[in-house]
């Protein structure tokens, strides 16, 4: 009975607390929770372009979100992959701009540079916390703005297209763009690399030594130490290969859906991959349910916002608060699992 | 018979799964000294707790005729503060807006002269030895004048001559009027310095004696409730080189050691006696290979296997959260047997945490459920039985026994005797001296990051150890 | 020359000034034990929620103390998760920054009806400098406080050892959520400054991660107000120095210029950690 009232209690209770806070800012916005839904639901789910674009935030949240996960089981907070994934896509928009290579093997290329982009940008953080003890989220927050800087100077300067008007390059030939999953819209097989990823991600933690020793580390630094584990190398690996990943994440927005890189090309999905990464609970499965649940949020807010005049910001602060009650929900059951020693 | 100081009456609490004190009846009166004695989980925490008004019983009453203070086992002291801050914490002199430092510090030198304690007020606690940093936890409760002070495990981190000094102080409060409750496990110390003795078992109170008329046996039974658990038998060896430490200097400051030179052998167990915070664990960091260190250590055979038992099960050995098949993969993960590829074998594991739970009897629902869940004296067996189960040429085992229940602690014992009898070389390091004296073949003595005597099984001398463990010669 | 040289001084300590602020409010927030992620976000409804009043009262100082108070809710609702509800610090600071954001972008629209900023609003006029004094004159009174007030000498007990607090009769957490609230009425200051002082409006995005260059400038600073006060000059300096090298170094873009003080943050980091020891309980619950 309590065992089944645990596990119910978590998503059940987040969702109830969503709907809960969704009508509260559909309300102050002026508009009935019932026209605030429905907009939001056919604008995430009405038909195949909504659907399309539903699952393009999905992927896009997935990357970085798998990322994160990695990351945190290690024991580390990244709270950089918004600017590992933007050098990731940084990477593979200027070198898929000047590309001349056959077709597939050109996206492979495309997607490989993404994940060298965002993993350079992890491991600087994952080398100073392992040379020099410094802290990785300040550091990798720091990175996240030099990361946006450095892609803005540079696509305004040397790397902008010669026929683009804003900050970005030129656009990638047609060969190079990722094959459309779902045709009449923007849908590209990304999605599908982001579930390998995801189902790889679920096999290193649990079947591998690498995954046992990450989680040690995570779980118990100096109980890992002391089995023999080299925590220095966890700590630039795993920073390095959750920005690898953060990184295909932008590459395949570069050769999906954009075809070009642009530096407003996450609207902070590095940022909310965090609280996907929370609610799916660090585990790989379940990451990809919240993304999908995630994905529905930001597709869906966009349509809420343009007619029923709800702003879409309001999804930014449901968020937040389910950052917060979902951590002080896991808190709680902790604790009734403790006193019941 | 004066009034009762402090009364406990009919205590009942209980926490979820377990009733930790049941039924308690106490009277404390000024000028007693009165020890609390029983196994780990018999209630004597939660019975102080409740004493003190930290935590609240379910039923039953207390009534205390003054202030009660409370010094825990564990200093609660703020190491980079001074001696009169960590005093003074809370209840500071104040002039307008400011503490009146000159008050406080003279404040705290009264207290402290008052009881015969020396003591720098300006000091920063950090920088001070273990003992003196006792004298801070004591003079921050003795500034609140109670009727009655609790001191849980007191002498856990003192030499013999500190424990003597410690009692003085204690017994010279007692004759002043208050009344003290001495929380421990150490059954001489019950026997010389209180004057009575109760003894918790499963929550209850189970005797009440004079020590006057009792004797560390029948306190020992009575904790246990029956016939103390045997250790196995020592077994008759032929001890040949194993593990040799020569020149070894490690770690820096107070807990570093100097110019160590140690032979453990096969067949043999030695004991490192000595006080918490002499370099022990600098020693044992330097063998288990987690410092760096100057000097040799050397193993006889090649690829000599090591079996850690690490003193902190929770910090150093065990991932509270992790299973127990986990757990014991943990530290052996590259293990040729465990390792398939880059995969673990689990099947192997499990199988290996079954022979674990067989010998040790590890008393666990299933095998899957997080060791956190389980008693201390069950982690513990996870612990000693992962170092073990390779068949390790060298055993480590630091305070193997440390804050476990006897009938744990007993096979836990006889698992290390077993480990030496069948050929390995054991290096036991131990603060409970006792503990050494039953397992040890030879024993060395550590003081100040020395090893300062060294005496066979045949001629040990208790009285001498003890001297050297102080720094005494 | 020497015009340049006054007006990048006035530049540095008007840049300053908010990361100050911030500062001052993550050395009370560290120093009690909390690690503050969630300056930044505390900094933005600050800075938000002054507009607001501005707009409606036409009153800059009534703006002001708005940003303080909704600094100081955020700080609350922060100090609360992490103590009572034992929220991990980081995690809980990341959700109020998220919160704070998304926050005052929905109150933009629905005030203004646009997203982006604000509608322009009285603001401070020369008084501003005042606000500027004003951080150093707190540097100086934290300072004090901390070393020579039984206030401060809890906090630092708080932040180093919350049992022995405990065991001296006051309880930690409620010291840890009075701190943090405390913290989060320094940022909001910081970010009342940084739209009513330096400008006239709030739009998204205005704190630009000054929050997180606060938190770094605490580790520089050692925890130590007055330190952090100098790192948080040194920042200062940084940014007023794209301000004024702007067009006279041409091989430098303005935009890689604006990224020089989140790479000087980046450098100290590596550089100062293992030389400095933060609090022994700081970001461990209690």
């Amino acid at each position: 009975m309590t065992n089944m009232r645990r596990t119910l209690a978590g998503p059940l209770g987040a969702v109830v607390l969503l709907v809960v806070l969704m009508s509260l800012a559909m309300i102050v916005a002026g508009t009935s929770p019932l026209d605030g839904f429905s907009a939001l639901f056919y604008g995430a789910l009405g038909g195949r372009s909504q659907i399309g674009e539903t699952l393009v935030a999905t992927s896009a949240l997935l990357f970085p979100a798998l990322g994160i996960a990695l990351a945190f089981r290690g024991g580390l907070f990244n709270i950089g992959a918004e600017g590992q994934l933007l050098i990731g896509a940084l990477f593979a928009g200027a070198v898929g701009a000047q590309l001349h290579v056959a077709g597939p093997l050109g996206i492979a290329l495309l997607l490989v540079l993404g994940a060298i982009g965002g993993g350079l940008w992890g491991a600087i953080a994952g080398w100073m916390k392992a040379r020099f003890n410094a802290n990785e989220i300040i550091a990798t927050l720091m990175l996240n703005f030099v990361a946006a800087y450095v892609s803005l100077a540079l696509v305004s300067g040397p790397l902008k297209g010669p026929l683009a008007t804003g900050a970005e390059t030129a656009w990638l030939d047609q060969a190079y763009w990722l094959p459309t999953l779902l045709p009449g819209t923007r849908l590209s097989i990304g999605i599908l690399l982001a579930l390998a990823v995801a189902v790889v991600l679920w096999w290193l933690f649990s079947r591998t030594i690498f995954g046992f020793e990450l989680r040690a580390a995570g779980d118990a630094p100096e109980a890992a130490r002391r089995a023999g584990i080299d925590i220095g190398r966890i700590t630039w690996l795993s920073l390095a290969l959750s920005g690898a990943i953060s990184g295909v994440g932008g590459a395949t927005i570069v050769t999906g859906e954009l075809h070009r890189f642009n530096t407003q090309l996450s609207p902070g999905y590095g940022f909310t991959a965090i609280a996907v990464a929370l609610v799916g609970d660090l585990q790989p499965l379940w990451i990809c349910l919240a993304a999908f649940g995630f994905g529905i949020l930001e597709a869906g807010g966009l349509a809420m916002q343009a007619s029923a005049q709800v702003p879409k910001d309001a999804i930014h602060v449901i968020e937040g608060l389910i950052i917060l009650v979902l951590a002080a929900r896991r808190y709680v059951a902790a604790r009734a699992e403790t006193t019941a020693v | 018979m004066p009034e009762p100081a402090l009364v406990l009456r009919g205590i009942r609490k209980a926490y979820p799964g377990v009733v930790a004190v049941d039924d308690a009846h106490l009277e404390l009166y000024p000028g007693e000294i009165h020890a609390l004695v029983g196994e780990n989980g018999a209630g004597k925490s939660t019975l102080s707790a409740i004493a003190y008004g930290e935590t609240r019983a379910d039923a039953g009453t207390v009534r205390a005729s003054g202030t009660v203070g409370l010094v825990h086992q564990h200093f609660e002291l703020v190491g980079r503060l001074r001696v009169w801050e960590n005093v003074l914490l809370g209840r500071e002199p104040r002039r307008g807006w400011r503490i009146d430092e000159a008050a406080a510090r003279s404040r705290v030198l009264a207290v402290a002269e008052r009881n015969g304690l020396a003591i720098d007020p300006n000091a920063f606690v950090e920088t001070l030895p273990i003992g003196v940093q006792q004298r801070v936890e004591l003079l921050r409760e003795l500034d609140r004048e109670p009727a009655v002070l609790l001191l849980d495990e007191p002498t856990a981190a003192l030499a013999p001559a500190e424990i003597a000094s410690f009692f003085a102080t204690v017994q010279g409060l007692a004759a002043r009027g208050a009344a003290i409750m001495i929380v421990t496990h150490k059954l001489q110390e019950v026997i010389a310095y209180a004057t009575r003795v109760s003894v918790m078992r499963h929550g209850r109170i189970v005797a009440q004696m004079e020590t006057a008329a009792t004797s560390v046996d029948e306190i020992a039974r009575a904790m246990v409730g029956g016939e103390l658990p045997s250790v196995a038998a020592r077994a008759a060896t032929q001890p040949t080189p194993c593990l040799s430490v020569r020149a070894l200097r490690a770690g820096s400051g107070e807990t570093s050691v100097e110019d160590i030179a140690l032979d453990v052998r096969a067949g043999e167990i030695v004991g490192i006696a000595g006080v918490e915070g002499n370099g022990q664990t600098t020693l044992a960091d330097a063998i288990a290979g987690m410092i760096p260190y100057d000097g040799t250590i050397s193993f006889a055979n090649e690829g000599a296997q090591i079996g850690v038992i690490p003193q902190d099960r929770h910090r150093e050995a065990l991932v509270m959260p992790w299973s127990i098949v986990e757990n014991v993969m943990l530290g052996r993960q590259h293990r040729p047997e465990l390792r398939r590829g880059a995969t673990l074998d689990r099947a192997h594991a499990r199988a290996d945490a079954q022979r674990i739970q067989e010998r040790f009897d590890v008393r666990a629902a299933t095998l899957d459920v997080p060791v956190r869940t389980l008693s201390g004296g069950n982690q513990q067996k996870i612990v000693v039985g992962r170092a073990l189960i390779d068949d390790p040429n060298v055993v480590l085992a630091y305070n193997p026994t440390r804050g476990i229940d006897v009938g744990a602690a007993a096979l836990v014992q006889s698992r290390l005797m077993q480990a030496r009898n069948d050929g390995a070389a054991v290096l036991l390091i131990s603060f409970e001296l006792d503990e050494i004296l039953a397992l040890a073949d030879r024993i060395a003595v550590m003081y100040r990051g020395r090893i300062v005597g060294e005496f066979e099984r045949t001629n040990v001398d208790r009285g001498a150890i003890g001297r050297l463990m102080a720094g005494l010669s | 020359m020497a015009v340049l040289l006054i007006s990048l001084v006035a530049l540095t300590l008007i840049k300053a000034t908010p990361l100050i602020y911030a500062a001052l409010g993550g050395v009370i927030s560290e120093r009690s034990g909390v690690i503050n992620i969630g300056l930044e976000g505390m900094m933005a409804i600050g800075a938000f929620a002054a507009v607001v009043i501005s707009y409606y009262t036409r009153e800059p100082a009534l703006g002001i103390l708005a940003g303080i108070g909704a600094g100081a809710l955020g700080g609350y609702v922060l100090g609360i998760a992490a103590t009572r509800f034992k929220v991990d610090q980081i995690v809980a600071g990341t959700g109020i920054n998220l919160i704070c954001a998304g926050g005052a972008a929905y109150g933009l629209v629905l005030i203004y009806n646009q997203p982006g900023a604000s509608a322009q609003v009285p603001a401070l006029g020369r008084e501003y400098w005042v606000l500027v004094a004003l951080a150093f004159v707190a540097a100086a009174a934290l300072h004090w406080l901390l070393a020579r007030t039984p206030w401060g000498l809890r906090i630092r007990a708080c932040g180093e050892n919350p049992a022995a607090l405990a065991s001296a009769g006051i309880d930690p957490l409620a010291m840890r959520v009075y701190a943090v609230t405390l913290s989060g009425a320094l940022a909001g200051l910081g970010g009342a400054f940084l739209s009513l002082g330096e400008l006239n409006l709030y739009s998204d995005g205005m704190t630009a991660g000054r929050g997180f260059i606060a938190l770094a400038a605490v580790i520089f600073g050692r925890w130590n107000p007055l330190g952090a006060t100098f790192a948080c000059i040194a920042f200062g300096l940084f940014e007023a120095l794209q301000y004024v090298l702007q067009g006279r170094i041409a091989w430098l873009p303005a935009d890689a210029m604006q990224a020089l003080p989140y790479i000087a943050a980046l450098v100290a980091l590596a550089g100062i950690t293992g030389k400095v020891r933060a609090p022994a309980a700081d970001g461990v619950p209690y």
